[in-house]
C-alpha cells in the first residue's frame, strides 16, 4: 500500500517535472524525470544506494521547483511537485524503517502523511490564490487560510505546553 | 530531531529566505508544505520512552559451548509509543542466535518477551542494558534513552574428571583426607612397626615379626589427611602459543579447572593464583563454593604482558602455606627453573603440569626438514629444562595437550614409578 503510494508520488513528481520544464528546459526535465523514475522503482537498488538517493531526490526536486518558479514557470506545478516529492521521500523513509508492517500502522501512517500533505497543498494553494497566481474567489482562500491559522495556533499552543508543562 | 527533520527544515528555510530576498510570493507558498513538516516535532513530539526491561539468563554459569537462554521482558509503563527500536547492547565476543533488535510499536502497558540463545567462549560477560529509540511515524522527531538491564554471564572453562593424582606435601592439615601425612595414626597404608605397648589394638599385632623377634610387635599405619594445595596458572603472554584460533593458555585453564575440581573433591583446601597481567589470588577454601569461586576466577583469566611478571621470580610465595603442595600449570621457559628450585628449597612440594608448546605448534607447521630440525632443537632445549627440574625433585608432567590430561597423568605416574625403581 505505502509502496504504491510512494511509486505513484514519484511518478507524479517526474510527470510534474516533465510538464514543468519540457517547454523551456528539456535537459532538466529529462534528468529530474529519470531520477524520480529510478526512485519510483528503487526496489532493485541496494539499501545503501537507496539511502543515499532518498534525500538527494528531495533536494533536487525542491531545487528544480524553485528554479522553475524563478524561470516564470507555472506556480501550481511547482507546488504539486513539492507535495509529491515530500510524499515519495517520506513514504520511502517509512518503508526503509518498517518494510512490510501491519495494516493498522500503514493506515495510521497514510492518514497522517495524507492530512499533512493535503493541508500543506491547500495552504500553498490558498497562498497562491491570495498572491493572484490562481483564478479563484477570495472566500475559499480565506477559509483555507483560516483553517491553516487554526492549525498554526494549535501547533503553537502544543509547543508551548510541551515547553512549560506546569 | 532527526536528520530528516534537519533536511526538510533546511530546505524550508532556504525557500523562505529566497522568497523574502527575491520578494517572490510563490517561493513562500511552496515553502508551506516543508514548514508543516518541520513543525511536526513541536506539535507531536515523541515522549521519552518509559520502559521496564528485565533480563533473565538461564543458566548464569555455563561451560564453553553450552547454550544459555536469555529472556528479555520489556514492558511499556509510560504512554504508547508509535515506533520504537530496541538495541540490546551485548558484550563483545558473545554469539547470539538471531539478531536481537526489536522494531515496532508499543502501546501503553504492553509487554513483550524476547528469547534468544547465547553462546560464548570462556569469559565473564557483563550486560549493561538496552538502547531505546522512539520515533514518530513520519520520522521527524526522535527520543533516545538507555534502559539498564544488568546481568552477568560467566562462561566457565571446560574440565575433565581426573581419576587419581598422587601428591605428598611435607605438611598436611589436621582433618582426615586422602593424602599420606608421613605420621602414624589411623590409616590404611602400612607405615612401619614398633614394640607393642599396652592399649594398642590387638588386631594390629604383626604375628610374623613377633615370632621372628620373640616380642609383641604392632603394625603402624600412616595417617591420611587433607592438604593445602595452591594452583598457579601461568598467564604470561610470553609463554602463550596460539595457532589457528586454538590457544595453549585455554588448555592450561582447562587443566587448572580439572585439577581444582579433583583436589576439592578429595577434600583439600585449594587456592588459585593467576600469574600474568597482575596477581589474581583466590583465597584457599574447601568445597563446592570454593570450586565455584575458582571457576569464576578462571573464567575471567586473561593473558598479561606486565613487565614485572615477565619472569616467575616475582611469584608471591608467602601466599601459600609453608611446605604445602604447589601445582604450577605452565608451558615453562628455561628461565623459570631457578624460581621452581627456590620453591623446592623453601619446602614446597612442587608439581608442574606442562602443556607441550612444541607438539601444540607443530601440528600446524609444514612437514619439512626445517620444521623437523627446529622441533629437534626446541625439544632438546625443553628436555634440558625439564631434566633440570626433575633433578631438583620437582615432579613434572609433560602434557601433549592434544590428549586428555587424565591420560597424560597416568603415563606420567608410570614414568615416575619406573624412574624411582631404576
Amino acid at each position: 500500500m505505502v509502496r504504491w503510494v510512494k511509486r505513484i508520488a514519484a511518478i507524479a513528481s517526474s510527470l510534474f517535472l516533465f510538464a514543468f520544464f519540457f517547454c523551456g528546459h528539456p535537459g532538466i526535465a529529462i534528468v529530474g524525470g529519470m531520477m524520480n523514475l529510478i526512485w519510483a522503482l528503487d526496489e532493485k537498488l541496494t539499501p545503501r544506494i537507496r539511502r543515499f538517493l532518498r534525500p538527494w531526490v528531495l533536494v533536487f526536486n525542491t531545487a528544480f521547483s524553485a528554479y522553475g518558479v524563478l524561470a516564470d514557470g507555472l506556480a501550481i506545478l511547482a507546488l504539486f511537485l513539492v507535495g509529491s516529492s515530500l510524499l515519495s521521500w517520506n513514504a520511502g523513509f517509512f518503508l526503509e524503517r518498517w518494510g512490510e508492517t501491519s495494516v493498522t500502522i500503514r493506515y495510521q501512517y497514510l492518514r497522517r502523511i495524507g492530512s499533512l500533505i493535503g493541508f500543506g497543498l491547500f495552504a500553498g494553494l490558498s497562498a497562491l490564490v491570495l498572491e493572484g497566481h490562481l483564478m479563484g474567489s477570495f472566500l475559499p482562500a480565506f477559509l483555507l487560510m483560516l483553517a491553516a491559522g487554526i492549525l498554526w495556533l494549535q501547533v503553537i499552543s502544543k509547543a508551548l505546553k510541551s515547553e512549560n508543562p506546569g | 530531531m532527526t536528520r530528516s527533520w534537519v533536511l526538510v527544515t533546511s530546505l524550508c528555510m532556504i525557500l523562505l529566505l529566497a522568497g523574502l530576498l527575491l520578494r517572490n510570493g510563490v517561493l513562500l507558498a511552496i515553502a508551506l508544505p516543508y514548514l508543516l513538516f518541520s513543525l511536526i516535532p513541536f506539535w507531536r513530539s515523541v515522549e521519552k520512552p518509559n520502559l521496564v526491561i528485565e533480563r533473565r539468563l538461564d543458566p548464569q554459569y555455563l561451560v564453553g559451548g553450552q547454550p544459555c537462554r536469555m529472556t528479555l521482558s520489556v514492558q511499556n509503563v509510560g504512554n504508547g509509543l508509535e515506533e520504537v527500536s530496541l538495541f540490546d547492547l551485548l558484550p563483545a565476543g558473545l554469539g547470539v542466535e538471531g539478531d536481537f533488535t526489536y522494531h515496532g510499536n508499543l502501546r501503553s502497558g504492553q509487554a513483550e518477551t524476547f528469547l534468544s540463545i547465547l553462546r560464548g567462549v570462556r569469559g565473564k560477560y557483563e550486560f549493561c542494558g538496552v538502547r531505546v529509540l522512539a520515533n514518530d511515524l513520519l520520522g521527524m522527531s526522535r527520543c533516545e534513552r538507555f534502559v539498564p538491564s544488568p546481568a552477568t554471564l560467566a562462561v566457565l572453562p571446560g574440565m575433565e574428571r581426573l581419576e587419581r593424582l598422587k601428591i605428598s606435601p611435607r605438611r598436611t592439615r589436621v582433618y582426615t583426607g586422602a593424602i599420606r601425612s608421613r605420621e602414624t595414626g589411623a590409616g590404611v597404608e602400612f607405615f612401619g612397626t614398633r614394640a607393642y605397648v599396652s592399649g594398642d589394638p590387638l588386631r594390629h599385632l604383626n604375628w610374623k615379626a613377633g615370632a621372628r623377634w620373640d616380642l609383641l610387635i604392632t603394625n603402624l599405619f600412616e595417617q591420611e589427611r587433607i592438604a593445602d594445595v595452591g594452583i598457579i596458572v601461568d598467564a604470561r603472554s610470553i609463554v602463550e602459543v596460539r595457532t589457528n584460533g586454538e590457544s595453549l593458555f585455554e588448555r592450561s585453564i582447562r587443566a587448572a579447572a580439572s585439577l581444582a575440581e579433583y583436589f576439592l573433591r578429595e577434600g583439600n583446601r585449594v587456592g588459585l593464583l593467576i600469574y600474568g597481567q597482575m596477581i589474581q589470588w583466590t583465597f584457599p577454601g574447601y568445597g563446592k563454593q570454593q570450586h565455584a569461586r575458582i571457576l569464576a576466577a578462571l573464567a575471567k583469566a586473561e593473558l598479561g604482558e606486565h613487565a614485572v611478571f615477565k619472569e616467575l621470580q616475582h611469584l608471591p610465595t608467602r601466599l601459600f602455606p609453608s611446605e604445602s603442595q604447589i601445582v604450577l600449570v605452565s608451558p615453562l621457559l628455561p628461565g623459570d627453573v631457578p624460581m621452581l628450585r627456590y620453591l623446592r628449597a623453601l619446602g614446597y612440594h612442587v608439581l608442574v603440569i606442562s602443556p607441550d608448546p612444541i607438539a601444540f605448534e607443530k601440528r600446524l607447521l609444514p612437514q619439512d626438514a626445517c620444521t623437523d630440525l627446529a622441533e629437534r632443537i626446541a625439544c632438546m632445549e625443553r628436555d634440558a629444562t625439564l631434566s633440570k627440574l626433575r633433578r631438583a625433585r620437582v615432579s613434572v608432567v609433560e602434557w601433549d595437550s592434544t590428549v586428555p590430561l587424565n591420560i597424560a597423568m597416568k603415563q606420567a605416574r608410570v614414568g615416575i614409578k619406573r624412574w624411582s625403581v631404576g
